[in-house]
């Protein structure tokens, strides 16, 4: 299992530095606005070179061709390493489903031509009169096809049914069978507590999951995971002697 | 090109820019295009405004029909305040039939949503968002933005005498008011190519020939203004194309200055290097953005410092 930080609205640029440091395999943006999701994972994008940047985006808040333009400008950005949480929100299981189509579409290389119960794309409308009957979403991502990750009331039905990874929040939840499951739980700083929460999630199964950390300073707790919490559950029979024995010193010079 | 490096290539002269003391960075929009033309300037204008420190980053301009505008109001915010202020949102109307049709609207209704659409802005910016700034070249428009005290960025393919009648009618609108408070400033992209070398010139008006091909692709229609022609892009291509090439400033620092200085006398203070020109590579783009910083921006400066 992997592990990767929820970051916090606002210090998205700084903490994606942060956990790209401590070697946590990505970072999820957008858990606070719900509006200005994409704007939170740009700026962890350029804090970072390696690390996946999820960001969270809540469904039914614009036209999704919006989105999928600025989800492409965002794969550009950060050269690949863009995944989406789907939010599905409030909207119900037909809407959603149909949101989560354009998207997916509209984030792949072949022209759209859409029609669902929600949306249809290109909307053919009289007035448009020269325009055509597909359109392409330009610049294409980066990725040959971007992660595409669910949550929320409706995650379950529609993840079923196009295959699709939906986010665990309790172990009972977690499906052990795919080769991908993510999760997202809260540390607590207590390393005892934190290495008993963590195991319990590697046992179920689950693949990547997002940490969301307690207030104050992150200095040890980033330190507590990319030093204990990480390397216990990246391999089984982790040998703690590993992680207990002292911290190497530092570089005594200029840092 | 990659797209991603392009993207790459942004930041990099946008850090460039930042060190060099240049004010300002304006990003262009369009959708469906087979080049990767940016469709989404506010994530475009983030990465810039992640990895600067004093640079503004402008749109100039977005499609602000195509928005809905109530959450465009709060992403220009969050970004605004994100980047201490240095956010600068300039939003037009657009055109293109397709890009209308693609996000599901009729293009009879931009100019109602356009409208609604500023009132929804002109309101955040009164509650202290982002400056709107406002990309037109029709009498109506520019009166009505100089009547409500937006600064103006005129297209790069506008010739000089044509900026001169629009400043003036903004002028006029802003005049109409009678407003009390200090008048905001009108800008105008420009292209530019500094050299006192004969073939570097030709290349570079090659390049801007070249990269108005693409808004014969794009079907624009310079629209005529008072004694001003029609320049049709799609339909009259070479004839527009060339008009626009004529319009580039070329030559030596003092060439450069003395023809930028025809824009301040008619009120133009911020004026926009159009310098991503298509076939320019990397290492002139480059060689550009530091010899205007250091051989004419500070005798621009000066020129504006003398006036103040």
């Amino acid at each position: 299992m992997r592990l990767g930080l929820v970051l916090p609205e606002g210090r998205e640029h700084e903490l994606a530095r942060l956990a790209e440091e401590h070697g946590l395999f990505g970072v999820l943006a957008g858990s606070g606005n719900p509006l200005t999701a994409v704007n939170a994972a740009v700026y962890a994008s350029t804090a970072t070179e390696f690390a996946r940047v999820i960001v969270r985006l809540h469904l039914g808040l614009e036209h999704p061709v919006i989105i999928a333009e600025e989800l492409s400008v965002l794969d550009n950005v950060n050269n690949g390493r863009t995944v989406v949480l789907a939010d599905t929100g409030e909207l119900d299981e037909e809407a959603a489903d149909d949101e989560v189509a354009v998207l997916r579409e509209a984030l792949a290389s072949r022209p759209i031509q859409h029609e669902g119960p929600l949306w249809k794309v290109p909307a053919g409308l009289p007035a448009n009169v020269t325009a055509p009957k597909s359109i392409s979403v330009t610049p294409k991502p980066v990725q040959v096809e971007v992660p595409f990750w669910l949550t929320g009331r409706a995650a379950a039905a529609i993840g079923a049914r196009r295959g699709l990874p939906v986010l665990a929040h309790s172990p009972a939840d977690v499906d052990g069978a795919p080769l991908l499951q993510p999760a997202r739980d809260a540390i607590t700083g207590d390393l005892a507590r934190d290495r008993d929460r963590l195991s319990t999630w590697a046992k179920a199964g689950v693949t990547y999951l997002l940490i969301d950390l307690p207030d104050g300073p992150v200095g040890d707790l980033m330190t507590n995971i990319s030093r204990h919490l990480g390397p216990e559950v990246g391999m089984p029979h982790f040998p703690r002697v590993m992680s207990d024995s002292a911290v190497p010193l530092p570089w005594p010079g200029e840092r | 090109m990659h797209w991603g490096r392009a993207y790459r290539d942004l930041r990099e002269y946008a850090q460039l820019m930042d060190e060099l003391g240049y004010d300002e960075l304006w990003l262009s929009e369009h959708h469906f295009f087979y080049d990767g033309y940016c469709p989404a300037l506010l994530p475009a204008a983030a990465s810039v405004l992640s990895v600067t420190k004093n640079l503004r980053v402008g749109t100039g301009m977005l499609l602000l029909p195509m928005q809905d505008p109530h959450r465009l109001a709060v992403v220009a915010h969050d970004l605004n305040t994100r980047s201490g202020g240095r956010l600068d949102l300039g939003v037009g109307m657009g055109y293109r039939d397709i890009e209308f049709d693609g996000h599901g609207i009729s293009r009879k209704q931009r100019l109602p949503r356009m409208l609604r659409g500023l009132e929804v802005l002109e309101a955040e910016q009164r509650a202290g968002g982002a400056t709107l700034w406002m990309g037109a070249q029709l009498i109506d428009p520019v009166k009505r933005a100089g009547q409500h005290g937006h600064p103006i960025l005129f297209s790069a393919a506008l010739p000089v005498e044509r900026c001169r009648t629009l400043a003036g009618v903004w002028e006029e609108g802003w005049n109409e008011t009678g407003r009390s408070e200090p008048k905001p400033p009108l800008g105008a992209l420009r292209n530019i190519w500094l050299t006192e070398d004969a073939e570097e010139r030709a290349a570079a008006r090659d390049w801007v020939r070249a990269s108005y091909v693409q808004y014969a692709g794009l079907g624009w229609t310079l629209p005529a203004v008072g004694e001003h022609a029609q320049a049709d892009f799609a339909e009259e291509t070479d004839k527009a194309i060339q008009a626009t090439v004529e319009t580039t400033i070329t030559g030596s620092a003092d060439e450069c200055v003395e023809q930028l200085r025809e824009f301040e006398a008619m009120g133009i203070d911020h004026i926009a290097f159009r310098l991503m020109l298509d076939g320019a590579p990397r290492a002139a783009i480059e060689s550009q953005i530091r010899r205007l910083a250091t051989e004419v921006m500070p005798r621009l400066r000066a020129q504006v410092g003398s006036r103040a």
